[in-house]
């Protein structure tokens, strides 16, 4: 009788621990930061920002064109982290209409947003970070999401086309004509606006749909050592002068008004290379 | 000490079993000959709250700028969800939209919507209405805020959503779905007959037969559209470049979404632009009209001259068969 009452306690504890999912030994934390930077003259600068309408210009471009920054945002998403061992560790990637979980809105207006927590990571030591700038397609074709996808909220949705806005820029320079349509700090009339929205997220061979979110990766200079009292601090920059100054050069008077994929190829580019890793608070 | 064994059995078999009470979607039974939803219904289940939800939001102007201009003005239920007057859809202050507003007609089945396919969820369908300055003029940041502030609305959003805190863009546009997924039109004369409940007569009969050879290879049954894009000819030169804008490849200018047969007869003005006023002009363009261009559909190249070639009779037996395509159940529904 002893035994099978042992048995049945047994049994019970089986059903209390049965739905629970493996979890490692230990666990830790990493914040990985998206610094927007502007990097003039071999220099990092922080990024001053520019009210709307304003016409007084921070930065040149590599043509001499003076500009100013009313607004910086852009997606990062599907985090994954290699260890040394070769173990890699993906962020969960979830679009419901009650919320998201993986997808990351960095807002240069919202320090708080450039700050990436990321929790119950397995422990380890890291040595590579992988991401996408952008929302793929699992993030699109869910319908309508919340969160950081939430379209009202994030003003990062092309409703005629479908898809997330990948990166967000507007603001002035004195080389544009004017002419901006669609932005959101920049008015109709205003003769000196740039907006350049890049977007287009169809990956799809053997089609003329134009894919412009980057899949980036960078190789951590040390481990990031991650466990339950060790929680580092990964800091990425984003040099927003290398949008327009990079492989390719932009020029303000005629490209300054980027509303749909195929034109958004170039900064597309730029902006894949304007991203860099560049150190660890362990 | 068996009770206890059998109490240990059942929570054995219930502890880890999700939830899968039956949602009683309120979908419709669907003829056999019908495809299955594209709609993932699984994850916006219809529940008689969210579908009434979603029709009165549908009927409610609150959801433009200056409160004057609801879904319905331009999708009306009398003629399967379309705007029987205007060419082109009339937005706040009387503002001319730039293509004719298409019937909102099972929508569940398919893979694209608006007529250049740009929008490939149901979900996102709305706000190209609400956001557009010719249509709504809304933003829906400033909708959710205006449904927030309502005296009813939060309670009800509440009572389909139960895990929400406030009203979000995406609850709202769950909800519009679960409004306009029910709009299944699948009950007219034609399904009759083919459930065999009802016979075509002499006419709508020969109609049926000139259809299939002529017709059916891009508005295919049972939908009556093969949801491809194609130029029917109807210009050389393209203000509106249609499939192209979202492809962005020549190969695409002047295409459109072959749209669907059902309802045909009720939903005029015709054609992306609304050019044609009646079914007799379309059927005359096919016959006669057709402009030939580099992307101009190989159906409308296989004879003598480009388009289709219909005989005054051919026309005429054709309407006859289209007659049949109207689903007067749907449009007298009084759920809708």
């Amino acid at each position: 009788m002893k035994s099978i009452i042992k048995l049945f306690t047994l049994l019970t504890l089986v059903i209390f621990f049965s739905c629970d999912k493996d979890e490692p030994a230990t666990t830790g934390s990493m914040e990985v930061e998206f610094d927007n930077i502007a990097i003039v003259n071999g220099i990092q600068q922080q990024l001053t920002m520019a009210t709307p309408g304003s016409t007084t210009y921070s930065y040149t471009n590599s043509l001499g064109q003076k500009f100013n920054i009313n607004l910086l945002r852009y997606y990062i998403s599907a985090i994954e982290l290699e260890a040394t061992d070769g173990t890699v560790y993906k962020d969960v990637l979830e679009a419901t209409a009650s919320g998201t979980k993986g997808y990351y809105l960095i807002d240069e207006s919202k320090p708080a947003s450039q700050v990436i927590e990321l929790a119950n990571l397995p422990s380890g030591k890291y040595n590579k970070i992988t991401f996408t700038v952008g929302v793929d397609s699992t993030g699109v074709l869910n319908g309508a999401t919340g969160g950081a996808l939430d379209p009202a909220t994030s003003k990062m949705f092309w409703n005629w086309n479908s898809g997330y806005i990948a990166l967000k820029f507007e603001g002035q320079s004195d080389a544009s004509n004017g002419g901006v349509s669609g932005a959101e700090t920049i008015k109709a009339d205003n003769a000196k606006g740039m907006a350049y929205h890049i977007g287009g997220w169809k990956n799809i061979p053997g089609t003329a749909f134009v894919y412009n979110n980057k899949r980036i990766s960078f190789d951590f200079d040390t481990d990031a050592i991650v466990d339950a009292k060790s929680s580092p601090h990964v800091h990425m920059t984003f040099d927003v002068l290398g949008l327009f100054n990079g492989h390719h050069k932009v020029d303000f008077t005629g490209n300054h008004n980027v509303h749909k994929p195929s034109d958004g190829v170039d900064i597309a580019h730029n902006m894949e290379e304007s991203f860099s890793f560049d150190h660890i608070h362990q | 000490m068996r009770l206890y064994l059998f109490a240990i059995s059942l929570l054995l078999f219930t502890s880890c079993r999700k939830d899968d009470k039956d949602e009683a979607s309120l979908f419709p039974q669907l003829p056999d000959y019908f495809p299955s939803p594209v709609y993932p219904l699984n994850e916006n289940p219809i529940s008689q709250d969210g579908f009434v939800l979603g029709k009165d939001l549908f009927n409610d102007p609150l959801l433009s700028s200056d409160n004057s201009v609801a879904c319905s003005n331009c999708h009306v239920k009398a003629v399967a969800f379309t705007d029987p007057q205007h060419a082109l859809s009339l937005g706040v202050d009387e503002r001319s939209g730039i293509r004719n507003a298409p019937p909102i007609v099972n929508m569940a089945f398919m893979k694209e919507f608006m007529w250049d396919g740009g929008v490939v969820h149901l979900d996102f369908v709305p706000p190209n209405a609400i956001e557009n300055p010719l249509e709504m003029d809304e933003k829906m940041a400033h909708v959710v805020a205006k449904l927030n502030r309502h005296s009813s609305y939060p309670g009800r959003f509440k009572k389909v959503f139960p895990t929400m805190d406030t009203i979000t863009s995406p609850l709202l546009l769950k909800a519009l779905a679960q409004f306009q997924l029910m709009l299944v039109s699948q009950a007219s004369k034609y399904d009759k007959v083919r459930q065999g409940k009802s016979e075509f007569t002499t006419t709508e009969a020969r109609g049926y037969d000139i259809y299939k050879q002529k017709c059916a290879s891009c508005h295919t049954e049972p939908l009556f559209t093969n949801q491809q894009f194609f130029n029917n000819g109807l210009d050389t030169q393209f203000a509106d470049e249609g499939r192209a804008r979202i492809t962005e490849s020549a190969l695409d200018l002047g295409k459109f979404k072959v749209p669907s047969l059902r309802n045909v007869v009720i939903t005029a003005p015709y054609m992306h632009d609304g050019r044609f006023k009646d079914l007799n002009a379309v059927l005359e363009h096919y016959n006669n009209g057709v402009k030939y261009s580099a992307t101009l559909a190989a159906q409308l190249q296989s004879g003598a001259k480009p388009g289709i070639a219909l005989s005054v009779s051919e026309k005429a037996d054709l309407i006859a068969f289209l007659s049949t395509l109207t689903d007067y159940e749907l449009i007298s529904d009084p759920r809708f």
